[in-house]
This record gives C-alpha cells, sequence and structure tokens, in this order.
C-alpha cells in the first residue's frame, strides 16, 4: 500500500514502523473472512484490511482521529487471526498497537469510557487492588440495573468468590524435584494471582517435577499485556520494566534458561518485549534478551518431555487454541501433543480461528461483540461432545466458562494431575471414563469402515 | 445500463433483499473493484447479498426487467484468477457468500455433502471434524476461505483420490439467466424428495451440470458434493531432484504409479521456487529493482536452505496404520531412487519443513494457509496464475518446460511452477508474481502471461482455467463453431444477457 507520510513525520520511530507494515498490505482480503468482527458484521471497516487504511489516513493526517475510526479500532479484539491467513504478512499486530498508542495520545473519550478505561488499568493489573474490585463488584451486584451501563458488564464478569489471597503463589525459589536440569522464571501474573492462583501452583508442580528449579521474581507482576491493549503504552512500559528489572535481577543471581509464561496473553507480550523496547535506549538490550527466553509452559514442557503419566484419564477434552497462542505465537501442536501422550482424548473445536471475545479487556469495552462471539465458541465447544474444555490462556477460560456449562481449566493443571498432581477442583463430580492401558487403545471400531 | 436503470434495479433489489443488502457503500465498492492482475481495478455498480435460491431468482429478474447486468461470486477468494471484481466495471456484484453458506446436508451413510456457494472448505472441514472426523474433504492449496461450490464450478481441484472437484460434485440447483429455476441429474424429476439427487450423476436425459462450469447461464445455489472416508493413516513420500531438465524423468517415473493407480494421490512436482516461495521471498529483489529473474546462482542458495533440488516430488498413501504403508513406500522408493539423482525425504522429515507440510495437508484434506506465501514472492501484491497442461510424456513435459521458462527469463520474471500430475495429464499451475505498484512489472507480467499461452496454444493446448483479464483471448482461440455454440446456449437460457456478460468470453 502507497503511503502519504512526509519526512518529518517519518523522523518519528513509530510512524516510521508503521509505514514500513503499510507497504506489505496490498488488499488481498484473505484477513476479511477469518475476522470475527468482519464475520459478524460485515462491514469493510471492521476488518482488518478495513481497519489498515484506517490507520494508515489518521497517522498520515496526524492529530486528532475521528470518531469513526476510534470505533472501529476499538471493535478489534486483536486476536491476530488476520495474521495468521495474510499472504503479505503484514505486521498488523504491531500496526494496530501504534494505532491505538496513537488514539490513546490524541482523542478525548468521553468521560465514562475514559473512566472506564483508568479503572481497569489500574486494578487489573495489580492482584491486591484486583481482590478490592472483586469485593466492590459483589456489593454492587444486586443494585446493577441502576449503575452506569458502562459498568455492567464488569459487575457481571466479576466472580462470585475468590480463592483466598493466601493461595497465590509467593515470590521465591521452588527447587527442582531430583536433579535441576533447568532454571526457569515463572511468571506469576496480576490477574491470574487474585483470579487462579491454582494455575500457578499447578505450573510450579509441573515444572519442579520435571527438574526445573522455578524462580518466581520479586516484583515481577504485571507484564504490561492489559493497559498495551488499551492502548496505554507509558503504563504497559513502566509495568514490563518493573518486570524485566526483576527477571534481570533473578538472571543475575543464578541464571535463567527461560521465562516461562502460562498467561498467552501476557506470554504473547513477553515474546515481544525486544520490538516494544527497541526504540527506548538501555532498556532495549535487556528487554531482548527476556524475549529470547519468553515460552509458553506448553513449550517447555515439550523440550523437556512429559514423564510418563502416573495414571492414563482418557478423559474427552475440548482443545480450545486461545488466539495469543495459536495467532500471534503459533503454538498449536505442543499443547494437544502432551495432553495426548498425558492420555487425555483431545478434540479440535470447529473453527478453532476464531476468537471467544476474551481478548484481554474486550469483554468489559465492548460486551455486546464479546458476548456475541462467546456464545459462538461455546456451541461450537459443546457441540464436540467432550467432558471438559482445556486452554492456556485464563482469559479464554474465564470468558467461555459463562457460556458453557463444562468445567474449562487450563491445559497445565490436567498434565499436573496427569503426572502426579491433584485433580483440578473444577473437575470434581465429572463423570470418569474407565481407567485405560498403558498404550492409547485403538480407535472405537466403526462398522462401516473398511480399514 | 443507464444510472435510472440501476436505481430502479437497486430498489427493486432493497424490496426483495432487506434494504441492509444492498451496498453502494464507498469502501465496499472500491474493494469489491480490486484483483492482483496486471489490468486497472474494476468497480462493481454496487454490491447485494441475497440469502436463498429465491432470493437469487429475485435478483435475476429484476435484473432481467431494468437490463442491469449482474456478476454472482461466491467467496471470491480465486486470488491470481479475478478474485470479486466483476468481468466489466459496473456490473453488481452479487455476492452469494455473505449469506448463503448454510451446509444443508451431510450425509454420513453415503458420504455426501449438499452446500450453498458460501461454504467454504475450513466450514467443511471444522463442520466433519465436529461429526467426529469420519469424513474429509478434497481441499485445495489455496485459501482455506475459498468455496467448495465455486472452485467446482472453475474447475478447481484437489489432490487425493476425489482431486476433480467437479467430478465429485453431484447434482446442483441453479437459477437460469432467464430467472427459471432447476434441479440438475436426479434431481430434476418433478418431486420434492429426490433420494438420489446427490448420488447419482446419470439419470433421465442430458446432463446438464457441465454448462454451469466456467460460463455465465445461469447461478447455482446448491451443489452435493461427495466426501471421502477419512483413512486411519497417511503417509507421504517426497523425492529431491537437482536439475531442471530432470523433469522429463520425473515425469516418466510418475506416470506408470499414476496410471495402475499404485498411488492414489496426484503427483505434486513443484520448481523449487514455488516451494521456496511459499515461505522466503525474493533475495534480490530491492538490488536489481525486479527487472532480473532471480540467477541460478541464487536459486541454488535457496535451495541449499530449503533443503529442496530444483524439482520436488510429492505423494501419499493412505493405509491402516503407518507401518501398514512401509512396503507401498519401499517400492516407490525403488523406483524413484534408480535414477541416481533423486533424493528421499521421508514423511517424518517433510512434517517439519514448512513447504513439504503443505502437500501432506493438501493430501490429507486439511486446509492450509501455507501456499499463500506464493503471493509475496514480490512486492506489491500482483498475482496472476497461467494453468496450461501436458500429456504425461517426459519430453513433452520438459519441452514446455524450457519454453515457459525461457519467456519468464526473457521478461525478467521468475518462472514458478507445480506440475500436478495423474496418470495421462499434468496441469501446470503457472505463477507469475508481479509488484502490482510498478507499471513496468505489470507489463512485463501481461507479456509473460500472453506468450507463455501463446507458446502453449502454438502446441495445441488450451488452459484449465484463466485470470478474468484474459477470457476474451483465450476464448478468441477456440474454434469457431464451439464459441457459436457457447453464445447459442447463452442466448437460449440468458436471452438478456444480464448474467457476467464476458465471463469466459462469453456474451
Amino acid at each position: 500500500m502507497q503511503t502519504a507520510f512526509t519526512a518529518a513525520q517519518l523522523r518519528n520511530p513509530e510512524i516510521a514502523d508503521a509505514a514500513a507494515i503499510l507497504k506489505d498490505c496490498v488488499h488481498y482480503g484473505f484477513c476479511t473472512a477469518v475476522c470475527p468482527t468482519y464475520v459478524v458484521l460485515r462491514d469493510e471497516n471492521d476488518s482488518p484490511r478495513g481497519r489498515i487504511d484506517l490507520i494508515r489516513a489518521m497517522l498520515e493526517k496526524g492529530g486528532a482521529p475521528d470518531a469513526k475510526t476510534v470505533l472501529h479500532l476499538d471493535r478489534c479484539l486483536s486476536c491476530n487471526s488476520c495474521m495468521t491467513t495474510c499472504a503479505a504478512k503484514v505486521d498488523y499486530m504491531h500496526l494496530a498497537d501504534i494505532g491505538r498508542a496513537h488514539i490513546e495520545k490524541h482523542y478525548r473519550r468521553p468521560l465514562g469510557e475514559r473512566l472506564l478505561r483508568a479503572l481497569l488499568a489500574r486494578v487489573l493489573t495489580r492482584p491486591e487492588r484486583f481482590r478490592l474490585a472483586v469485593r466492590g463488584a459483589r456489593i454492587a451486584r444486586p443494585f446493577a440495573r441502576v449503575l452506569p451501563r458502562r459498568l455492567r458488564p464488569l459487575i457481571a464478569l466479576a466472580p462470585t468468590a475468590l480463592p483466598s489471597a493466601a493461595d497465590a503463589v509467593r515470590a521465591g525459589l521452588y527447587p527442582a524435584d531430583g536433579a535441576r536440569r533447568m532454571r526457569v522464571a515463572l511468571l506469576a501474573g496480576c490477574v491470574q494471582q487474585a483470579l487462579a492462583p491454582r494455575i500457578n501452583a499447578a505450573t510450579i508442580r509441573v515444572l519442579t517435577r520435571h527438574g526445573c528449579e522455578v524462580v518466581v521474581a520479586e516484583g515481577a507482576t504485571c507484564c504490561g499485556a492489559l493497559p498495551l491493549h488499551m492502548g496505554r503504552e507509558d503504563q504497559a512500559k513502566a509495568l514490563a520494566r518493573e518486570t524485566i528489572a526483576a527477571w534481570q535481577r533473578a538472571m543475575a543471581e543464578g541464571g535463567l534458561d527461560a521465562v516461562v509464561v502460562n498467561a498467552s496473553g501476557c506470554g504473547t507480550t513477553v515474546k515481544d518485549y525486544g520490538k516494544i523496547f527497541k526504540h527506548d535506549g538501555a532498556i532495549a538490550a535487556p528487554a531482548q534478551e527476556i524475549a529470547e527466553r519468553a515460552l509458553d509452559v506448553s513449550e517447555l514442557l515439550a523440550r523437556l518431555g512429559l514423564k510418563t503419566p502416573a495414571m492414563r484419564i482418557p478423559l474427552a477434552i475440548a482443545y480450545h487454541d486461545a488466539c495469543s497462542l495459536q495467532h500471534a505465537q503459533k503454538v498449536t501442536e505442543p499443547p494437544r501433543a502432551l495432553l495426548r501422550k498425558a492420555g487425555f482424548r483431545v478434540l479440535d473445536v470447529p473453527e478453532r480461528h476464531f476468537c471467544c471475545g476474551s481478548a484481554g479487556t474486550y469483554n468489559m469495552l465492548q460486551p455486546e461483540l464479546a458476548e456475541q462471539f462467546g456464545r459462538r465458541k461455546a456451541a461450537h465447544i459443546d457441540s464436540t461432545g467432550a467432558a471438559a474444555i482445556a486452554a492456556g490462556n485464563l482469559g479464554c477460560l474465564t470468558q467461555i466458562g459463562l457460556y458453557s456449562a463444562l468445567p474449562a481449566v487450563h491445559t497445565v493443571e490436567l498434565l499436573d494431575w496427569a503426572t502426579g498432581g491433584p485433580m483440578p477442583a473444577l473437575l470434581e463430580g465429572i463423570k470418569m471414563p474407565p481407567p485405560a492401558s498403558e498404550e492409547a487403545p485403538p480407535a472405537p471400531a466403526d462398522a462401516n469402515a473398511i480399514w | 445500463m443507464s444510472n435510472a436503470d440501476l436505481d430502479a434495479f437497486l430498489k427493486d433489489c432493497e424490496r426483495a433483499l432487506g434494504a441492509e443488502n444492498v451496498s453502494l457503500a464507498a469502501e465496499t465498492i472500491q474493494r469489491y473493484g480490486e484483483h492482483t492482475l496486471p489490468a486497472a481495478d474494476r468497480r462493481p455498480g454496487a454490491v447485494v447479498y441475497p440469502g436463498s435460491t429465491a432470493e437469487v431468482q429475485a435478483v435475476v429478474r429484476a435484473a432481467n426487467a431494468h437490463k442491469v447486468p449482474i456478476f454472482p461470486v461466491s467467496t471470491g477468494n480465486n486470488m491470481g484468477l479475478g478474485t470479486r471484481a466483476p468481468v466489466r466495471a459496473g456490473q453488481v456484484v452479487v455476492d452469494l457468500a455473505k449469506r448463503m453458506n448454510r451446509i444443508l446436508e451431510i450425509d454420513e451413510v453415503l458420504g455426501y455433502a449438499a452446500v450453498e456457494p458460501g461454504v467454504s472448505f475450513q466450514m467443511m472441514a471444522d463442520e466433519l471434524v465436529r461429526r467426529g472426523g469420519r469424513y474429509v474433504i478434497s481441499t485445495t492449496s489455496g485459501p482455506p476461505q475459498g468455496g467448495m461450490l465455486g472452485n467446482a464450478l472453475d474447475k478447481g481441484a484437489g489432490y487425493g483420490p476425489m482431486f476433480d472437484h467437479f467430478g465429485f460434485s453431484c447434482g446442483m440447483e441453479v437459477v437460469l439467466g432467464n430467472g427459471d429455476v432447476i434441479r440438475t441429474g436426479d434431481g430434476s424429476i418433478d418431486h420434492p424428495n429426490a433420494p438420489n439427487w446427490h448420488v447419482s450423476k446419470y439419470s433421465f436425459g442430458p446432463i446438464l451440470d457441465g454448462l454451469f462450469t466456467q460460463s455465465n447461464f445461469g447461478i447455482v445455489t446448491r451443489m452435493g458434493i461427495w466426501l471421502m472416508p477419512k483413512p486411519p493413516a497417511i503417509r507421504s513420500f517426497h523425492f529431491a531432484f537437482p536439475d531442471d531438465d530432470d523433469l522429463e524423468q520425473i515425469v516418466e517415473l510418475c506416470r506408470p504409479l499414476k496410471l495402475a493407480n499404485f498411488v492414489p494421490t496426484l503427483f505434486r512436482v513443484s520448481n523449487d521456487l514455488y516451494l521456496i516461495g511459499t515461505h522466503d521471498t525474493y533475495p534480490d529483489y530491492e538490488k536489481s529493482g525486479g527487472k532480473a529473474s532471480i540467477s541460478d546462482a541464487q536459486r541454488k542458495a535457496l535451495q541449499a536452505k530449503h533443503r529442496c533440488g530444483a524439482w520436488n516430488v510429492s505423494g501419499a498413501f493412505y493405509g491402516p496404520s503407518m507401518e501398514a504403508m512401509e512396503p507401498q513406500i519401499n517400492r516407490v522408493k525403488q523406483i524413484f531412487l534408480q535414477s541416481g539423482k533423486a533424493k528421499y525425504i521421508s514423511h517424518e522429515e517433510a512434517l517439519a519443513s514448512p513447504p513439504l507440510k503443505i502437500a501432506i495437508d493438501s493430501f490429507s484434506g486439511v486446509p492450509t494457509h501455507g501456499e499463500l506465501g506464493l503471493l509475496k514472492w514480490r512486492p506489491g501484491g500482483g498475482n496472476s496464475w497461467a494453468p496450461p497442461g501436458t500429456p504425461m510424456v517426459g519430453k513433452t513435459a520438459n519441452k514446455f518446460q524450457k519454453a515457459a521458462r525461457a519467456i519468464y527469463e526473457r521478461h525478467g520474471m521468475d518462472y514458478m511452477i507445480m506440475n500436478v500430475c495423474g496418470g495421462r495429464f499434468a496441469r501446470g499451475l503457472h505463477v507469475i508474481s508481479f509488484n502490482r505498484e510498478s507499471a513496468d512489472e505489470r507489463r512485463r507480467a501481461d507479456a509473460v502471461y500472453r506468450e507463455v499461452s501463446n507458446a502453449f496454444a502454438a502446441e495445441g493446448v488450451s488452459v484449465g482455467r484463466a485470470p478474468v483479464d484474459y477470457y476474451d483471448f483465450h476464448m478468441s482461440k477456440l474454434m469457431p463453431s464451439f464459441r457459436d455454440a457457447c453464445r447459442a446456449i447463452k442466448k437460449a437460457l440468458d436471452p438478456n444477457g444480464i448474467i457476467a456478460p464476458g465471463k469466459y468470453g462469453i456474451d
């Protein structure tokens, strides 16, 4: 695509980055068919191709964008499904980040919207604030109807009960069981620590069982992904700097073979630190160093090789590909292979490229669209006949849990269970199939099959 | 067609389809006019979105009433052949994919599906997964969002035993240009339920189905498509050959294996750039300004980087287990390795090679994005496909190769081809990748297309499909009486000439 940036504009490194990305788009339009918002809304401006054009026009003009541009960019999930299908390999993810940061700097949103975004950015990124907010939501729930419209989705999404703060994993060192094979840092995270600390606990059990010394670094709390997706670049970078500094300290103390992330939305951001900080002087090199070590927990376990399961549990599991894993990180096979090796029967979900509507803060900021995507995903999952859902991202588990009655657990919880850990609490009471033999059983005989 | 005619037509469409299903939005018109070919974009007059056969019929009737030409598209993903842009500017695009994208029926006893035009390869593959994976589709290696029905009508193909997508379709519903609706095959019986509609092609009367391939006599709104029971295991094999002229012996080696159907898939015989171009770009494009073809030295370097040959052969077996196919694999190895030039690449090695994984997915009925990378070999998004073919005779195939390669190189373009080989015939998918933002490259890409096509035509060879820009060019090479017959059929079924006049060179 031809652009019309002036030489002065191109001296701004972010505009130069955007110009380089825009050049690659040649309007093939493969992206439109896989873009959830285009599929639902059928408006060219709600497709990646349309948004790319809007971002181009906005950046070329400079200054405050018009409301139409903001509307269509706000509706983007940043699921990056378009990037998987794009033949021209347009780096839409970073273009959207640049576009959102521009909006945040130059556009004055209505007061309610500003307050909501500020609230989310401040609350979600700190577990202690999040816990307080959930308590507030519980109190407010009976009065939801009289609350401002923009707040109602938050109340609806807030859990009715939270695990105790004592369940959150503590910063510190978790030694390997037996001989140490690797020393890794685990991102315990922000929302996850408050909402589902069980995932971190299961991750530590699995990793230590596989010979990893796990460091949960003091100060490594939020990776910055949530504010980044809202265009709040400065806040995102401040949080990421704290986290990078914490891991640098851990690295100085004893080296790090990997930085493990078990929330794939966060993993995408951590893997991207090199690009995020490339124009930021001294932090650029350490950020790149962390990015190069970052691995999804399934990637690390695939490298380590899963231990022979303590018991084979042939439970039918619908594996949901979180967009951040399949489209941004391109990690699709390791989680499936691990679950199969652990003995589970892994079922693919139809329309697996399609987002569930979680998308960071999307289900709070775009509740109507998010609900459509959530219901669509849940219906596809339910159609598989699975007994439970597995995914590698807490956001997806929460969102799908709103619309599907099936228990939704993190992949690592199942791997923990299969290799000697406790059964995930959410699966209690589930009807268990009879235990399988050492080897996976042959596929059930099909009267019509000739093989 | 005057503006008043168009307005009146669109008003009729609004009444029949609802105002929300008629678009004159500037962004929409612009996008629907875009394509990847050397000629300029061709914007439609409007875009309408029918939701049923009855609504398609209403659109056709309104078009007849107001003499407004319409251009039906299904999913519009045939990149390099025209996308969704109408054959002539101003025609109203009838987009059948937005609302007519239902899988109408899947019969798991008899192994067929019935689909509307908007059902994509990916949608069907997803649905079959959801149903437990007893069946697979035959898929192209093109866009997963491409439509099954449109691909079959355009004589598209896959790579497995059901590669011939029109051949493995059965029974259609068609809105003719005069507004009548017909069912073909056993569906033509005057009865509301025809159990043989999608299982038998040969019923009483002429076989009309072929009339609606690569033509403009009607709009197909439903098609039966046969499905393949999913085999328990698929094991591929691959061979790399070092020299361009090895094509001659490759064709000779493939032919008997396919004539006997010892190998159940077609052979994908890709040249180096076709394979490499899926995951890499022309390395010295900036340096040469796109004026020169890639050099032989660069090709060799890329072959080493991607561990492939000047030619690369892929095929696959289906069987009860990977182990059970060992004897077949050994036999194929024995045949290919006898020349001393081929290098064997196993299924397991190929799984780890992104370009060869595309072949495995294609043989397995798994839609894949991988091959779309070819569209980025050169920057600027230009892409044409020229698919002539060759009889499966090594010397003939190699003669065609040399002639076409020389034409590409004379114009400073990069020879990129996959020969998809059966027992008697191979389709040569010639890719022309060019920078559509460069007037010079557009001109050279156009010259390559015409000269390659002329070179084949001089040998009595036509093309299997054609980009929209070249319909008249190819039609002019057919015998006059055939052209007259096409015009006569058009006149009979679409007397006002309202369906896509000019499509496939038929007015």
